[in-house]
């Protein structure tokens, strides 16, 4: 029974919009039990009580938390997620600011991850058990193992001593004089404006963060992508291929990386969590001015509507991502594409 | 006399596993000439699919001809240079592979991978082929294994085509390139019994067509008569017999080929057992059933299926894979719930936490987990009926006495056991906490025949001894013949003929029946004789087409 695209696509939607509903009912609650009083927190304490009090009422805190919740989705949904009590801005366009900065960021880890994982993925297991797998395998645990932040750090103080001039923080040199441009994206806007200049500078600086944040999903992607590689290979369907001549290099680039790409597909999906998650500490390590470093901010001042729209940004993010992936997955694999009539 | 097609010559191979080298071919020396059908037999570990790759050149890393040659042609490819070897691939032999949906790469269309072998081989051959072109004689080759509508068949991918479809095209794969010499290795053996039938005569009528020479590896013998004119006979790497098919089925000159035909179970004639009916009353009683798998649209699996399992009987249920059967034993497990009807068991209740019905699966080989040891496999079901240790111990003895396996074996992992003594084991589990009544899922298809016929014994000994009723699952008729006293066959979740074993066979009256039995790949033209005919519009009717 073949499954109408469009239903697939439209279930999908509305699981997206059941785990989005659950998020920001569950980070919503989280936010509001934690101890310490918002209003006093972005007032100091040099505020009388009157005045904590007349905020308080001006943010609803004195409702019912049912109702204060179906007031801000309905706001939401309008795009107004509130106030920052912390910048005294909306926090949509705190968010218009900082996000892009992040998204950058983290696409970029992404493409380094798959740059770097797949091919070595792919060498290792053709030479499994050789010296080149033992040299991959012991990178691949290096990555995984050793925390992002200290590997920034270690870049950072590499950069610093064997690259003079390489910028370690930041996310653009300021003497460039760069306006802003549609997207927030420095190297894609760059290159809109036919600024190369900027766009390569932007890219100098996203190279030492972008390759600290992708080193743990690298190690975890390169070893999926061997072991599957590996099981792969060892099916019929190679011997058949081999059997009429088919040349090696076409079945492994060809039809073996096709079949094994599902596997490091999926975990690439999960894998956004902790980019994201890591980009937090990255953020403050290379100062980039991202939503990361903003939601940091946010948590610790406990600015109610920042923290829940950050959380709800990179849920949504991660979402999105997930969405993507099975797509693709969906796009290699006709299995999935059908439903399976039992 | 002129030289052969294919000439093996004193091969002898090796194998290197962690460090120990093993022989697996010992001064295997046969020929096939050109236009000749040739089988090579054997059980399992007898090198037949090891010869066959060696022929080829894919032996695993690990292995490696020591001594010996192969000549195709009168030329020893042993001795040639890669890139002359490979284009010997396709063009002077070709190999049918035995699994149809394991043989095409899941993520690609059928298309894909028939143009590709298409235009490498092209391309060692010096010459530049467009895809257009390629495309009409990849159709050309799909017309010719019967598959018309081509283009359908080219986009597809693996999964959307039905077996016996897949082993089709595997077939046209292996014609691409007029080859002189077809290697078969075990087709059909993963298809339905009917289907595997089309795709023997299939084989048949394009060697006969195209001149071409034929290898066929194979375990069974019945295929065997059917499709060779010459058999060679493996044993453990060595070769046993050679001879006129005919004669080594008929008149076998060696101790293993008789032993080998003794085991094979008989469909008709003078060495078919009988087995007495049994006048108990029944144990289970199932009243239309019916299961419906999915909500809406759901499968219907089973159709108002009705059946009475007397006491002591060993009833056995046939049917080819869809057809319902093991739905049927799932639900008499209790292992899923009915959609509709009455399933009664009638037996006292055997108290706490033991069951009255236990399955032997058809694969040992994966029914039992490969991290624990017989004892500990043999532990869980006895220490689910509350058994303390003492007691447990007592009865593992005792299991391992009635399934004939030295006490030992308590310590060894299934990896350090044949597929004989894994399905000891395992019918060793079932019987753990006494049920009534057995559930044998095909309990011997993993197995050679020799290995079945000392299976199927010990279950006819145990059936006597702890007085069973055995409900036995398979699509092997001939099996079934000799081991079942009553006999069902489901067709599309339906019971369309049942009674006696003897009597289904010797009159049956459903046309389904008789394509089923007609289909049975026999070892005697006396077997062939007595088999029932059946009609091609009754074919028609009751079969699944495998060409489109």
């Amino acid at each position: 029974m073949q499954q109408h695209p469009l239903v697939a696509i439209l279930t999908r939607l509305g699981t997206f919009v059941l785990v989005m509903i659950a998020l920001s009912v569950m980070i919503f609650v989280l936010a509001r039990v934690v101890p310490g009083d918002p209003a006093r927190m972005a007032l100091g304490p040099a505020a009388t009580q009157e005045q904590v009090d007349a905020l308080r009422l001006q943010m609803g805190l004195d409702q019912p938390l049912a109702v204060q919740y179906l007031d801000y989705v309905g706001k939401a949904l309008h795009g107004d997620l509130g106030m920052s009590l912390v910048s005294q801005r909306p926090v949509t366009a705190d968010l218009k600011q900082t996000a892009p900065a992040t998204v950058e960021l983290v696409l970029v880890s992404v493409i380094f991850m798959f740059l770097v994982a797949i091919p070595v993925g792919v060498i290792t297991a053709h030479y499994r058990d050789r010296a080149l797998d033992h040299i991959g395998r012991i990178l691949s645990l290096t990555g995984v193992t050793i925390p992002s932040f200290l590997f920034a750090i270690t870049l950072q103080l590499l950069a610093a001593r064997g690259l003079p001039g390489w910028p370690i923080i930041g996310r653009i040199d300021h003497s460039l004089g760069w306006p802003g441009g549609p997207t927030g994206f420095l190297i894609l806007d760059g290159l809109l404006a036919g600024r190369f200049d900027v766009a390569l500078n932007a890219l100098q600086h996203l190279a030492l963060p972008a390759f600290a944040l992708s080193m743990a999903g690298i190690g975890q992607i390169t070893r999926i992508t061997r072991s599957s590689m590996i099981e792969n290979q060892r099916k019929d369907h190679v011997l058949t291929l081999q059997s009429f001549g088919v040349p090696e290099r076409v079945i492994i680039f060809r039809y073996l990386l096709k079949l094994s790409s599902i596997a490091p597909l999926t975990i690439m999906g999960l894998e956004f969590a902790s980019l994201i998650g890591n980009a937090f500490v990255i953020e403050m390590v290379f100062a980039w001015g991202g939503f990361a470093s903003y939601g940091l901010q946010a948590i610790l001042q406990k600015d109610l509507n920042a923290v829940t729209a950050v959380v709800l940004v990179a849920g949504l993010f991660f979402i999105v991502a997930n969405l993507i992936v099975d797509v693709l997955i969906s796009i290699i694999d006709p299995r999935l594409r059908r439903k399976e009539a039992r | 006399m002129a030289e052969p097609l294919l000439r093996v010559e004193n091969l002898n191979v090796t194998f290197t596993a962690y460090g120990r080298t093993r022989q697996v071919l010992r001064d295997v020396s046969f020929t096939v000439a050109a236009g000749e059908r040739v089988a090579l037999i054997g059980e399992t570990g007898s090198g037949k699919s090891v010869t066959a790759k060696a022929i080829i050149g894919t032996l695993p890393k690990n292995g490696r001809i020591t001594s010996g040659s192969i000549a195709i042609g009168g030329r020893d490819v042993l001795t040639m240079a890669r890139g002359e070897r490979e284009a010997l691939k396709g063009t002077a032999f070709s190999l049918i592979m035995q699994d149809p949906l394991s043989s095409f790469n899941p993520v690609f269309k059928i298309g894909t991978h028939l143009d590709d072998v298409m235009r490498f081989a092209d391309r060692r051959d010096g010459k530049v082929s467009s895809k257009a072109d390629r495309n009409a004689r990849i159709a050309a080759v799909l017309r010719r294994v019967q598959l018309a509508d081509t283009e359908r068949v080219m986009n597809a991918y693996p999964s959307e085509l039905s077996g016996g479809m897949r082993q089709r095209v595997l077939i046209g794969l292996a014609l691409l390139h007029q080859p002189r010499l077809l290697i078969a290795d075990e087709p059909g053996t993963a298809l339905d019994v009917t289907t595997q039938d089309e795709i023997l005569n299939l084989i048949n009528h394009l060697v006969a067509e195209e001149d071409m020479a034929l290898l066929m590896i194979t375990h069974n013998l019945g295929v065997v008569r059917k499709v060779a004119d010459r058999v060679v006979v493996m044993h453990h790497g060595d070769i046993v017999e050679t001879g006129p098919c005919t004669d080594i089925l008929h008149r076998p000159s060696e101790e293993y080929t008789r032993s080998l035909l003794d085991a094979v179970p008989p469909l008709y004639g003078p060495r078919v057992t009988d087995l007495p009916q049994s006048g108990e009353p029944p144990i289970v009683r199932i009243e239309r059933l019916n299961k419906i798998y999915g909500r809406r649209n759901g499968y219907h699996a089973v159709r108002d299926v009705t059946l009475a399992l007397k006491a002591g009987e060993i009833f056995g249920l046939a049917g080819e894979s869809g057809s319902g059967k093991t739905s049927v034993a799932r639900m008499i497990m209790g292992l899923s719930r009915p959609t509709s009807g009455k399933l009664a068991i009638d037996a006292p209740d055997p108290g706490r936490g033991k069951r009255l019905t236990q399955i032997v699966y058809q694969n040992p080989g994966t029914s039992l987990n490969p991290k624990r040891t017989v004892k500990q496999t043999l532990t869980l079901p006895l220490k689910s009926i509350g058994m303390d240790a003492a007691r447990r111990d007592a009865r593992m003895r005792e299991l391992l006495e009635l399934v004939r396996l030295p006490q030992s074996y308590l310590a060894k992992y299934p990896h350090e056991l044949s597929g004989g003594q894994k399905q000891r084991v395992a019918i060793a589990r079932a019987l753990a906490a006494e049920p009534k009544i057995l559930i044998l899922d095909e309990p011997t298809a993993a197995l050679d025949v020799s290995v079945q016929k000392t299976v199927i014994e010990l279950l006819m000994q145990l059936r006597e001894e702890l007085g069973l009723t055995y409900l036995m699952i398979s699509h092997d008729l001939s099996l079934m013949r000799n081991f079942c006293s009553r006999i069902a066959i489901m067709l599309r979740g339906e019971i369309v003929e049942e009674g006696p074993t003897p009597e289904v066979f010797a009159g049956p009256r459903h046309p389904y029946t008789r394509a089923l039995i007609a289909a049975i790949p026999v070892v005697t033209d006396e077997e062939e004789r007595l088999k029932p005919t059946v009609t091609d519009e009754e074919r028609m009717r009751f079969l699944v087409k495998t060409t489109d």
